[in-house]
């Protein structure tokens, strides 16, 4: 306990310095500008600062890239209160509420209270980080072959089940469709090239990066330009510092969002879009004002605002003790650190035990600057909102060429940007939810090495995969979690529920 | 459950997943098996895409077995409430993909960077602020913003990207 107390603070003096003031800065207020224009996602954010981070020192490279995640998520919320659109997948529940506070003149109360419940919710997850990170990562230590396998499985089935609400289907295809994805190139035992049909390009695999700005830069452009361009509720703000005893009226809200989205964010797969979901959702079902959600509730936007932010610290915990990400940024900031030569997994408290605890203090510089600038910048951050769509998507496109490029300098990841863009845009089309597809990704050889490690040291025999504990625990989750998403268990248990409900 | 437009698609989608799935389970199946190297059985290289492949054919089977039985046969198309915005929104999303795609595919490694990306902001902000019903004066206006923006993209991006990030552009 002791000895992480001083890691905790020794963190610190690696952040104690105008540098890092500096990059906080400019890395948060991006972060927000990119949140609140519709087309530029946080997924996208992170891609796009990994490439210009890439010669930066490590600690300051993924503090840049922390900055942009927190600022962006929280910066969806303006998007989501002043035009009815979110910013970011993760801002669609604080339209709900949002929108109409802005309707009836109160947009400046609305963007006030959304700035300090995301504050508050990423504070609430920075201290499950802080506390559960270490511990998941000690506990990690006894994953085997075994283990791993059934934990990307698991990945898989939850999060395909958890990010498409009503179509669990959809969301397992996208899942397994991004673990053979994973298969392309060479394979990492025997080195064997897998579906590269002879091309040496193919052979090296199919990058996350350019997969990823592909699913969140190019496909995000296609919808933007075909939908309809959005129109701004309000153009005057007034107040926007909230009253602290109005935001102590929310406390249990505030309380229960932050715990859910944390939990929700630590997921693999499962981020900040379904966190502020749930969060909404469980402040309705306890909320006194229930009538008034969707309506300009107050209770709403602050349970939806919370559990998003919350969400960010979550999603880093799976990422940097298991090395499976919680969200889909998350995932960009893991393929971050690979590139910044820190190995994320259960080996981190040995191997950097100091690199938790500087996460830690990254989120929460990132979160203080996030506070001052949503709170300080309400009018420049209306401008960025005036940018119509035609004249800022060609400038994101070029930022969706530029970023596969600059880490590999191949032209072939830019077609595969391409590729998955318009693959990534169709399947969004057709309601496949894209976090298992990335999740899968990443998965792909996690999963490929594990099971077939396993079945050399168990030579073939199956029952160690169902036998050892922890494994149990994993697979009959899964098993359930399949069965629970099957048609007829679905309809008998609403029948058993309003059954109860009767009697 | 899916809507019955969507129902279709799904069927068709299904179908696609379930040949997908043979074929990359056929693929896996004839990948070498490394006997030569003496490797364990267990290592081979196609066991894992094999069985997602598998697995993708499996779950296809079971959405087109699903729109089927949400009647994907019999769907109607949907009434349209908007077909003059849906129709737009197509056009515009066309266009979109045909200017990123030529600036992709056609532009980016063909001319230097700046020119490449200068040409297509102009392009894209022209051609997407273009109205029919415009006079000259707003047309030149809208021409000369156009003009602006992919000036300031042509410098501005490569000196931030090269200059300041030590990034190499295509």
């Amino acid at each position: 306990m002791l000895d992480g107390l001083i890691a905790f603070a020794g963190a610190f003096s690696v952040f104690a310095n105008l540098t890092t003031l500096f990059n906080v800065a400019w890395a948060t207020l991006i972060g927000i500008v990119i949140g609140a224009l519709p087309g530029l996602t946080a997924t996208m954010g992170v891609a796009l600062l990994t490439t210009l981070t890439y010669q930066m020192a490590p600690e300051q490279a993924i503090l840049v890239l922390i900055s942009v995640y927190v600022g962006a998520i929280y910066g969806g919320s303006r998007t989501a209160i002043l035009i009815n659109i979110p910013g970011t997948p993760a801002n669609a529940a604080t339209t709900l509420d949002g929108f109409p506070l802005a309707k009836s003149g109160r947009a400046g109360e609305a963007m006030g209270l959304a700035t300090c419940a995301s504050v508050l919710g990423t504070l609430i997850g920075v201290l499950f980080l802080a506390a559960v990170a270490p511990a998941l990562a000690e506990f990690a230590l006894s994953f085997g072959s075994y283990e791993f396998f059934w934990l990307s499985i698991f990945g898989i089935i939850i999060a395909g089940q958890m990010t498409s609400f009503d179509d669990a289907l959809k969301g397992w295809i996208a899942g397994f469709i991004g673990l053979l994805v994973a298969m392309i190139g060479q394979e990492g035992i025997h080195a064997e090239p897998r579906f590269s049909f002879g091309n040496s390009d193919l052979a090296g695999g199919i990058a996350l990066i350019p997969a990823l700005v592909g699913v969140f830069g190019l496909a995000e452009i296609l919808s933007v330009m075909k939908g309809r361009a959005g129109v701004m509720a309000t153009r005057t703000v007034e107040r926007v510092i909230p009253r602290t005893a109005e935001l102590w009226r929310y406390k249990r809200t505030i309380g229960r969002s932050g715990i859910l989205g944390t939990i929700i964010g630590i997921i693999p797969g499962v981020g900040e879009d379904i966190g502020a979901w749930v969060s909404y959702a469980a402040a309705r079902r306890a909320s006194k004002e229930r009538d008034q959600f969707g309506k300009g509730s107050r209770e709403g936007l602050i349970a939806a605002e919370t559990g998003n932010n919350a969400a960010i610290p979550g999603a880093l915990i799976p990422a940097l003790t298991l090395a499976v990400p919680g969200s889909a940024p998350a995932a960009v900031l893991l393929a971050a650190m690979l590139i910044h030569g820190i190995r994320p997994g259960p080996l981190i408290m040995i191997e950097a035990p100091t690199f938790v605890y500087q996460v830690v203090w990254m989120v929460v510089l990132a979160t203080i600057a996030m506070g001052i600038f949503g709170l300080a910048l309400t009018r420049p951050l209306l401008t960025v909102l005036r940018v119509p769509r035609e004249r800022l998507m060609p400038i994101v496109f070029v930022l969706c060429v530029i970023g596969p490029y600059a880490i590999t300098q191949r032209l072939f990841d830019v077609y595969v940007m391409l590729f998955f863009g318009v693959v990534g845009f169709i399947l969004r089309e057709m309601k496949y939810p894209m976090a298992p597809l990335v999740l899968g990704i990443i998965l792909g050889d996690i999963l490929d090495k594990n099971l077939r490690r396993a079945l050399v040291l168990s030579d073939g025999d199956l029952t160690p995969f169902f036998l050892r504990p922890i494994s149990a625990v994993l697979w009959i989750t899964t098993a359930l979690v399949v069965i629970l998403a099957l048609p007829p268990v679905r309809r008998a248990m609403t029948r058993m529920m309003h059954w109860e409900q009767k009697t | 459950m899916p809507s019955r437009p969507l129902a279709r698609a799904d069927l068709i989608t299904g179908l696609f997943f379930v040949a997908f799935g043979f074929a990359v389970g056929l693929a896996s199946y004839t990948m070498p098996r490394l006997e030569e190297r003496m490797i364990d059985p267990w290592t081979a290289p196609g066991l894992v895409p094999g069985l997602l492949g598998v697995i993708i054919a499996v779950l296809g089977a079971a959405m087109a077995l699903r729109s089927l039985l949400a009647g994907a046969l019999q769907a109607a198309a949907a009434e349209d409430a908007d077909p003059e915005e849906t129709r737009s929104g197509r056009k515009r999303l066309l266009m979109c993909l045909v200017l990123c795609f030529a600036y992709a595919l056609g532009l980016v490694g063909r001319m230097p960077f700046w020119l490449a990306t200068g040409l297509f902001v102009f392009a894209f902000v022209a051609i997407f602020e273009w109205r029919a019903g415009d006079d000259g004066r707003a047309r030149g206006g809208k021409l000369a913003a156009a003009l602006a923006l992919a000036v300031a993209a042509a410098i501005g991006i490569p000196y931030l990207f090269e200059t300041i990030f030590l990034v190499r552009l295509p």
